[in-house]
């Protein structure tokens, strides 16, 4: 132990707290935020911090409190983080408040695309988009003459190749952790097939052809990996890539930094990036942004300076500061190699994640309902049944059909 | 001791337990009778969110809640029987496997799983624990008084630990190639993943259990130990009993009290098991009740929570914990009439 | 005192019960031991699948991160002289001079009194020593282990981990102190009663036991968040929102374990002959007098033990603490839990590996001390049932 190793992890400490410029005003209203806690969130509520009389709050627990804290009066909350799914229950509830006249005020330099509209009204300020996107090591391709794989076909190619080859055990790697990540890998692929997840009336529409060869997908898939993959979350899979026991994955692009971090990884320089394996339709992937939202049970005043705190969160100095964080929608980003893999799987068509009432339901559904198939527990057909079962007592039970 | 006086002294407790518990239960006994649901509408809106460079719109239908004048979402609360029991429990499909006799058919279905899991998990570990407990408990017993304090304190371990940091601690030394799956891997010269199979994470689940709640029987049975009679076990030697028999008609009948308040504490902990579903990410391969119950009250993406089948869930939980406790119930119950008389 | 002959054990059983106590030590000890090893590490190292590189850490020595010979003994000396300190000398010393007359206060004051000198020896002084006196001591100064402490520093000062341990004290000293104040009094109305309504309170306080914790705290946020609305016809404008606060928190911890509690206290009291009370009741003393003069002076090795029992409950609660308390109010195991579940690097894993072992530490510190009182409280009283 050395005395310059104890500087080190002061710095350390401090670079997470502040290296950009101070808050344009002094914020005189005492405010509090709610979001969820990865690194893009730390980045950006340090920011806020900074204009003063601010609290935020990280917590893995947002969902639940989210949506019965900004319905209190007052609300508990001023400034709520969210996503495409979790913007559901607080608009649909009624507890957030539209933003125009704010923007007009307090956010002339916001990019459009940062707009999140319903109707032409402005509910939620986006500050970074996310997606899975492929992410292979070019160095074993490479020596074995194989192409970057465009499509799961292709992919499952490669693996078979580098299987056979010897030079890793698993070639794939996948975030199937039952639950959440599972399910949400059935709607990337199922999206890729071009299936529709519902018809008209709510009713589940997934036993079909395109269910079928999702199911097919994602067994042929699971072959190639650990056999421990209904564990593996994206934590686990970009341990996996740095310690050089796979070789392609879909994972996420906030990941990618990770993944390739000096620190952490043994495989620096070796991992590209690139587009999410093409289906028939588009990309097996489908794309996400966070954002934040304004509560509406909270004074006129408050939601003033709530906004031009969060204005200050979201900010170039912040950006320019955590630029490998995420993939920032905000003026001043320079998207870099890491960012080409989402970049790539934009282009290529795929499109925001249909979120819903409905839709979660349904991948609550499928995250739990999967994993029996997987595991050779139940059959394709008799897997898809039931989980349109599951969905239907569900549904029923959360008045959305009748 | 008169009624006034005893409920002044148990008084606070009783409100605590009142305001907390039989509260809560009530409201949950209620939920599971009734279903509360918004009313949705289907609107056709215009919805722009982010690409990577262009905003992207879309125009679609979009499933919206209604909102009263004070916009707050109107919700119906109707009353549906048994409805949600029916449905937790998937009767039809319980009985199509059950007439069909296919134990595999049966196991597919969660509520049933998960009592399957819950059930085996709390009748093994029960004999398990009260027999390593009472096996380190005599073995310290019979260790040199130097190193007892030693002994006893780094027994308490497992006990103390935080439980979820504990499930950690043990997971981490098995996922992937974890230092004891590869020390697993060399002894026996083969490929394994201990954590893809349902058998051996319920394995780990049972070990995990055991090795948490061992120390708690452990000092419970040793405390019991220091105040065995020396007179009775002295002239239990006379009589010629051998060491085994001095534990079967001295030290057992002695401790035994002690085993049923164990097994008392044990039963309840272990139908209860959670934290090792969530600890050792089992939930793709099994999953137990209050698992379930825990599920259902998760919000899911969209914010949707079955707060209804989980109150179910959790009222059969119970049920099945009386179940349960009704031999050792009547048992105290039976102590009880005779400390009366 | 040597045991009669008749009751000695044959070799075979002595080896066999010598053998069976090692391997259960062993069992015991060795999760904790290697998370508590990987905590000192690099990420490279403690994740690596080499078990050699997570105990000795390669990479992490390569960084410049290790620890020579001379460390290593004069760190252990160190370490070994604070666990003998707590084991001999500090119940004596606290029992000599307690603050205000408790021994209560006086082991809380003590304990932190103790983890502040062994943080300052341990992290402070001894880091600051060594690399001069190793430049000194030529081969025995190279450092072979690797080991950094850098985790622990970002841990505790850089996310302010400190906050949620002061957090925890607080939550887990009110849950202490009200729930043996009311479970004292309720376990010994019960024990006294001897009426068929004392059996069926513990019978129905059993089956509250009973209840999926999960289901429970779920009911509470709803109303938790909106109890300022609820409360303002009651309370007016001081009405707060439970949300969040600490107090809810021990209220509720309290009455989830009450079951427990009174359960415990009542058996430990039933144990205490009732011709004491008995007998202070004849001399004039009504129930609470009896209580006061008679039963308290004799109840404390029950009551410690069962102050463990919720020491523990309430300092490793997981559930009701993530989903009531705030951010800032939170305490350390959803804190942890945070640490892991957020879109973690494998630095953040080990950072949180490092707040997973500064967790067990002061309840290394705790049974240490208390071990005796445990065996000696249950001794007293759960036995003869």
């Amino acid at each position: 132990m050395k005395l310059s190793n104890i500087f080190l992890a002061g710095a350390l400490a401090l670079g997470t707290g502040g290296a950009w410029a101070d808050c344009a005003f002094e914020n005189t209203v005492p405010l509090k935020s709610l979001t969820a806690g990865f690194e893009a969130w730390k980045a950006a509520t340090s920011a806020m911090a900074e204009c003063g009389n601010f609290e935020a709050e990280l917590d893995q627990e947002f969902r639940t409190k989210q949506p019965a804290a900004f319905a209190a009066e007052p609300s508990l909350y001023h400034i709520g983080g969210v996503s495409n799914g979790t913007f559901n229950p607080l608009y649909n509830a009624g507890t957030i408040r539209p933003l125009d006249d704010l923007v007009a005020k307090h956010g002339q330099h916001l990019e459009p695309n940062q707009l999140i509209k319903i109707n032409g009204q402005t509910w939620a300020i986006a500050m970074m988009v996310n997606a899975q996107h492929l992410m292979f090591r070019k160095d074993i391709l490479a020596d074995l003459g194989i192409d970057p794989p465009t499509s799961y076909d292709e992919v499952l190619a490669a693996a078979e190749a580098i299987r056979e080859a010897g030079v890793v055990d698993y070639p794939l790697g996948g975030t199937y952790m039952t639950g959440w990540n599972l399910g949400n890998e059935f709607i990337n692929n199922y999206l890729g097939f071009g299936g529709e997840f519902f018809d008209e009336n709510n009713h589940p529409s997934i036993n079909n052809e395109h269910g079928m060869a999702t199911l097919e997908l994602m067994a042929a898939l699971s072959e190639n990996m650990d056999p421990e993959f209904l564990q593996s979350d994206s934590t686990y899979v970009q341990q996996q890539f740095q310690q050089g026991k796979i070789a392609m994955a879909n994972l996420w692009a906030s990941r990618a930094g990770n993944v390739v971090d000096p620190n952490e990884s043994q495989v620096v320089g070796l991992v590209e990036m690139d587009s999410a394996p093409v289906g028939p339709v588009r990309p097996h992937a489908a794309l996400w942004w966070d954002g934040i939202v304004i509560a509406k049970n909270i004074t006129d005043e408050e939601a003033d300076a709530a906004f031009r705190v969060a204005m200050e969160g979201i900010d170039t100095e912040m950006v320019m500061a955590n630029n490998a964080a995420a993939i920032w929608l905000i003026d001043g980003y320079e998207p870099g190699p890491l960012s080409a893999g989402a970049a790539a799987t934009a282009a290529n068509g795929a499109v925001p994640y249909p979120a819903s009432p409905a839709l979660g339901l349904m991948h609550n559904a499928l995250g739990t309902g999967l994993s029996d198939f997987l595991t050779g527990a139940k059959d394709a057909a008799a897997t898809l049944i039931d989980i349109e079962a599951a969905y239907v007592t569900a549904a029923k039970e959360a008045g959305l059909i009748n | 001791m008169k009624f006034r006086v005893f409920a002044t002294f148990v008084g606070p407790s009783l409100l605590l337990m009142f305001i907390f518990i039989a509260a809560p239960l009530a409201a949950v006994f209620w939920q599971s009778f009734h279903v509360t649901q918004p009313v949705y509408t289907t609107v056709v809106a215009e919805t722009c969110t982010p690409g990577f460079i262009n905003q992207i719109c879309t125009t679609e239908s979009r499933i919206q809640l209604e909102l009263d004048e004070d916009g707050i979402p109107i919700r119906t609360t109707e009353f549906v029987g048994l409805q949600t029991y029916r449905s937790v429990l998937e009767l039809d499909r319980f009985w199509a496997a059950v007439k069909d006799f296919s134990w595999s058919k049966l196991m597919v279905i969660d509520f049933w799983k998960a009592l399957r899991f819950t059930l085996t998990f709390t009748l093994v570990t029960l004999p398990l624990v009260i027999g390593v407990g009472l096996l380190i408990a005599l073995a310290v017993n019979s260790a040199a008084k130097t190193v007892r304090g030693q002994i006893i304190f780094v027994s308490l371990l497992p006990f103390i630990i935080t439980p979820v940091i504990g499930a950690l601690s043990i997971r981490w030394l098995f996922v992937g190639d974890g230092i004891l799956t590869a020390f697993l891997e060399w002894v026996i010269e083969r490929d394994i993943a201990m954590l893809g199979h349902a058998w051996t994470i319920e394995l780990l689940m049972l070990f995990y259990r055991v090795w948490h709640v061992a120390p708690f029987a452990f000092v419970v049975f040793y405390a019991g130990l220091q105040t065995v009679n020396n007179d009775t076990v002295e002239s239990a030697v006379i009589d010629g009993a051998n060491r085994i028999e001095r534990l079967r008609y001295v030290v057992i009948p002695h401790l035994m009290p002690l085993i049923v308040f164990v097994s008392l504490i044990h039963l309840m902990d272990a139908y209860r098991v959670f934290e090792e579903i969530v600890g050792f990410r089992s939930q793709g391969y099994v999953i137990s009740l209050q698992w379930l119950t825990y599920d259902f009250l998760t919000p899911d993406e969209t914010g949707n929570r079955a707060v209804s089948s989980a109150s179910a869930s959790a009222m059969l939980t119970m049920v099945g914990i009386v179940i349960i406790l009704v031999p050792l119930l009547r048992k105290t119950w039976r102590d009880h009439r005779a400390g009366l008389n | 005192m040597a045991a009669p002959r008749s009751l000695r054990m044959s070799t075979g059983l002595r080896v066999a019960s010598i053998g069976f106590i090692a391997f259960w030590c062993l069992l015991a000890a060795f999760p904790i031991a290697w998370i508590s090893v990987m905590s000192f590490k690099l990420p490279v190292d403690a994740f690596a699948s080499n078990p050699l590189h997570v105990v000795f850490g390669p990479f992490t020595r390569d960084a410049g991160k290790g620890l020579s010979i001379l460390d290593i003994a004069i760190g252990g000396t160190a370490i070994w002289q604070f666990v003998r300190f707590a084991t001999r000398r500090m119940p004596h010393l606290v029992k000599a001079h307690p603050p205000f007359g408790s021994t209560l206060l006086g082991w809380i004051f003590g304990s932190l009194l103790y983890g502040l000198v062994f943080v300052v020896v341990i992290a402070w002084i001894l880091p600051s020593v060594m690399p001069a006196i190793n430049k000194l001591a030529g081969p025995l100064g190279k450092p072979i282990i690797g080991f950094t402490i850098e985790h622990y520093k970002s841990v505790w000062i850089g996310d302010g981990f400190y906050r949620n341990f002061l957090n925890s004290l607080m939550v887990t000293t009110g849950v202490v102190t009200v729930s043996l104040t009311v479970g004292t009094l309720a376990g010994y109305g019960l024990a006294r009663s001897g009426s068929s309504l004392a059996f069926w309170i513990l019978i129905v306080a059993l089956v509250f036991r009973a209840l999926p914790h999960s289901v429970l705290v779920a009911g509470y946020l709803p109303v938790f968040i909106n109890s300022a609305e609820f409360l303002r016809p009651l309370l007016g404008e001081l009405a707060p929102t439970l949300y969040g606060k600490p107090f809810a928190v021990i209220a509720v911890l309290v009455s989830i374990n009450q079951p427990f509690t009174i359960w415990m206290l009542r058996s430990f009291f039933q144990n205490i002959p009732a011709e004491l009370d008995e007998a202070a009741r004849v001399d004039g003393c009504t129930h609470f007098q009896a209580f006061r003069w008679v039963i308290m002076p004799v109840m404390w090795p029950g009551v410690i033990t069962t102050g463990l029992f919720s020491f523990l409950l309430a300092y490793n609660d997981f559930l009701v603490t993530s989903l009531l308390l705030d951010a800032t109010n939170q305490t350390m195991v959803p804190a942890i839990a945070g640490f892991f579940n957020r879109e973690t690097t494998t630095t953040d894993q080990v950072k949180a590996v490092a707040a997973a072992v500064s967790i067990t530490a002061p309840l290394f510190l705790l049974v240490m001390v208390f071990q005796r009182q445990i065996v000696s409280g249950l001794t007293a009283g759960a036995v003869k049932g």
